[in-house]
């Protein structure tokens, strides 16, 4: 049996501040805080077709992290690939003014409250991987390939 | 002058190369006249980024080989202006992009580049200067009868007829022409007949034809179009197409009428691959 990896899938968010708030929690959350737990499904490619991502998604628990309440990460991805192990609306945690915020985008724009608040989403993505059981997951492994296989 | 652009990037989120594609899409737009369409809300808001599309040359910036952009716009009958791979560009100017999605000196430097060049190019909405990059190199299935091999591309945005024409689809643009199962019946080519720049070609109807020692074939268009270019090489060197079929002996690149409703009476890899095994068999037994 391979090591459980959870998948983070994003929105991709690029109108507003909670979009570019939901990419950089996540790999935050990627590249520092849960490095060898996790691994990224890229949402354009996911909904481009991208079999792999579909099907990792279908296998292993999968977390959406999105920038406001059209949820664009959670829908597509409970519409291919099933019902999502937890998901994160960044808009409710840092507030509608900040999430909806179309001035900020780019992060060097960002100031210290917005790496504080890219922290705590890090953190609740953190908190919510944590609170999969395993054990529902026990047995599964990715083949990798696009067959779908959950042998 | 510049125009503006309506950019569509791809935004990826696992390679650096989409994370690069979104920093310049956004940098781009801090010239309020550009416009950005975010390409997973796309499909939701579909009318409102038809608008803006509809407004603007459209700029497609796709990270990587796999070109989630260009397909959503192939998917959404968009019509590309210009278009940029950025592991494309970062081969061209030899700069190594990092594993990882951060973006440091390398990255900042090839944004720059890009970036200027979009902002330095005058870009003019007219067939002829639609750049479209198709790849030069496919990934093939290959079937053997005896010494002859037949190679048909995986490529997803590879189509074909039963009449043994190819369609490669980007965007609005299409490239055509035959496949390994006729250049192997044809035996040596020796002549090309291109069509005319400017023709209007209906779906199935002739767009060329390609002469042997041992017959002439037409080519049947897999695709509506208009023919924008062709392949001037194979005028004079028409033995390219025995070479390869769908990389240097491509025949000609169409602007396409209606995709969508083409798409209908075309075949994928798996079910054309099956024919030309079935073909191959009927011809050499």
């Amino acid at each position: 049996m391979s090591e459980l990896k959870v998948g983070v899938v994003s929105c991709s968010g690029e109108e507003c501040l909670g979009g570019t708030i939901s990419r950089l929690a996540t790999r935050k959350v990627l590249e520092e805080l849960k490095l060898v737990e996790t691994v990224t499904l890229c949402l354009p490619l996911y909904l481009a077709g991208g079999k792999e991502e579909r099907n990792f998604a279908k296998v292993f628990p999968t977390i959406s992290v999105d920038g406001c309440d059209k949820l664009c990460a959670k829908r597509s991805t409970e519409k291919y690939s099933g019902k999502i192990s937890g998901f994160i609306d960044v808009s409710k945690i840092i507030g509608n003014e900040n999430a909806l915020n179309k001035k900020i985008v780019r992060n060097k724009d960002l100031n210290k409250e917005h790496l504080q608040m890219i922290d705590e989403i890090a953190t609740e993505i953190v908190r919510m991987i944590g609170s999969i059981n395993p054990d529902s997951y026990s047995g599964k492994s990715f083949c990798g390939c696009s067959c779908g296989s959950d042998q | 002058m510049v125009e503006n652009y309506a950019i569509l990037p791809c935004n990826g989120l696992d390679k650096c190369a989409g994370v690069i594609s979104r920093e310049i899409a956004i940098k781009l737009c801090e010239n309020p006249k550009n416009e950005i369409i975010c390409p997973v809300y796309y499909r939701v808001a579909e009318a409102k980024y038809n608008k803006i599309a509809g407004k603007h040359p459209l700029l497609v910036i796709d990270g990587c080989q796999t070109r989630c952009a260009s397909k959503l716009s192939a998917e959404k009958n968009l019509k590309i202006s210009r278009q940029v791979t950025i592991t494309e560009e970062a081969k061209k100017h030899k700069i190594e992009l990092g594993s990882n999605l951060r973006l440091l000196e390398n990255e900042n430097a090839l944004i720059e580049i890009i970036q200027n060049g979009l902002n330095n190019t005058e870009v003019k909405v007219t067939q002829s200067s639609v750049e479209t990059s198709f790849l030069v190199k496919f990934e093939y299935e290959t079937y053997q009868n005896g010494k002859f091999i037949f190679r048909v591309p995986k490529n997803q945005e590879v189509w074909f007829n039963e009449n043994d024409c190819w369609v490669y689809v980007i965007g609005n643009r299409a490239r055509i022409g035959v496949t390994d199962f006729v250049q192997q019946n044809l035996s040596d080519i020796l002549y090309f007949t291109p069509p005319e720049i400017g023709a209007e070609i209906d779906q199935f109807g002739e767009v060329g034809e390609i002469e042997s020692s041992k017959s002439v074939f037409e080519l049947i268009s897999p695709v509506s179009g208009k023919v924008i270019s062709i392949n001037e090489t194979i005028v004079q060197q028409p033995e390219l197409i025995n070479e390869n079929p769908y990389e240097s002996g491509w025949i000609a690149e169409l602007e396409l009428t209606d995709f969508e409703s083409d798409k209908e009476l075309l075949i994928g890899f798996d079910k054309y691959f099956e024919i030309v095994k079935n073909k191959v068999k009927d011809v050499n037994g």
